[in-house]
């Protein structure tokens, strides 16, 4: 039963560590840069908010304010503005609001550091457990060599019985 | 017992500290939040005019504006147009500047609307919404109120009343912000 448990532990650790590896990844290669430019329009206009739309982005609403949008995108694109800069464009009429992912700072933050603190916490709470199902159940940490603790009436009756041994040799 | 409760102290602080951002970011109305654009310079722009000639904003500088984004198809919008007229009429004379900017709409559709309603105040056109989109437009109405300096004081989301009009433009005519 013990042995299930610890390779359940197991398992679960390895599953995170090759969670947390691939979002690593992820993160370190970053998205795939687009080919042409109405490949990076569509990538901008991915991460922005339809203003005028629920729930949609620029690059999906078919809404002409955000054909407005994706065209203005296109437009700064051509002059050599950077996508940065095109965002930031954008941020600065609307908000942090306009963006599709939430911003690295302030209460967005969280967003992006909340997932990691949840799962370094898990792991923790997993060691623990691990550490706790490893420990021989019923066996007390001063009794190395594997055999169960006596009891205080067993332990009485031991000490009567040296008392008696000790009294019969005098 | 005691690593136990601290444990659980744990739990229930990280499950209210998550429960607490959603809140927070779920309650929000994006088109509700103050505009980033309040204290700032207001972008300029040159836009062709529907009933007189074009209007550059910067050449308004030492005015007081009232810029009000609206379309014929905007129901809300015909039900401000009085207020709107009113608080032109009123105060024309004492330096402000009622400016329309005419949102995704046809150009006749503008002025069918602007003939039937009696519509006053200067109307300019948006054609390719790049001013709207300067302005963080998110819907219509909404209305922008400009000091003389040329710096945005206040947006007003949705319909505007005379008297809100009146309280908000009068200290800008004064010289002060609202």
């Amino acid at each position: 039963m013990r042995g299930r448990w610890s390779a359940a532990g197991l398992v679960v650790v390895l599953a995170a560590i090759a969670a947390a590896a691939t979002l690593g990844l992820v993160a370190v290669r970053g998205h795939q840069q687009p080919a042409s430019r109405s490949q990076q329009v569509q990538q901008i206009a991915s991460g922005l908010h339809c203003p005028i739309c629920k729930d949609l982005s620029v690059a999906d609403s078919p809404a002409p304010l955000a054909q407005q949008m994706r065209q203005q995108i296109d437009e700064q694109l051509a002059a050599g503005r950077t996508p940065d800069e095109i965002r930031a464009g954008f941020v600065a009429a609307y908000g942090d609001s306009v963006l599709m992912s939430p911003p690295r700072h302030g209460i967005g933050s969280t967003a992006y550091y909340l997932p990691l603190i949840v799962v370094l916490g898990g792991a923790l709470v997993v060691v623990l457990l691990l550490r706790r199902w490893r420990r021989p159940s019923g066996v007390d940490a001063a009794e190395p060599n594997g055999r169960a603790p006596l009891t205080s009436a067993q332990r009485q009756a031991l000490r009567r019985a040296v008392e008696r041994l000790r009294e019969e040799e005098a | 017992m005691r690593r136990r409760l601290l444990l659980l102290g744990t739990v229930v602080v990280a499950v209210l500290a998550v429960v607490a951002v959603l809140a927070t970011g779920l309650g929000r109305d994006p088109a509700a939040t103050a505009s980033p654009l309040v204290g700032r310079a207001a972008p300029d722009f040159t836009l062709g005019g529907i009933n007189g000639p074009a209007v550059t904003l910067s050449k308004l500088r030492g005015q007081v504006v009232v810029m009000n984004f609206w379309a014929s198809w905007c129901t809300e919008c015909h039900e401000e147009q009085d207020a709107l007229d009113q608080t032109w009429q009123r105060y024309r004379d004492s330096g402000l500047v009622l400016l329309g900017v005419d949102f995704e709409d046809t150009s006749d559709g503008a002025k069918d609307y602007m003939h039937q309603s009696g519509l006053t105040y200067p109307v300019v056109e948006d054609k390719d919404s790049k001013t709207a989109l300067a302005y963080g437009i998110r819907g219509i109405p909404e209305t922008f109120l400009i000091d003389r300096s040329g710096r945005i004081v206040d947006r007003i989301i949705g319909r505007v009343d005379a008297d809100r009009l009146a309280g908000a433009v009068e200290p800008l005519l004064k010289g002060g912000t609202e």
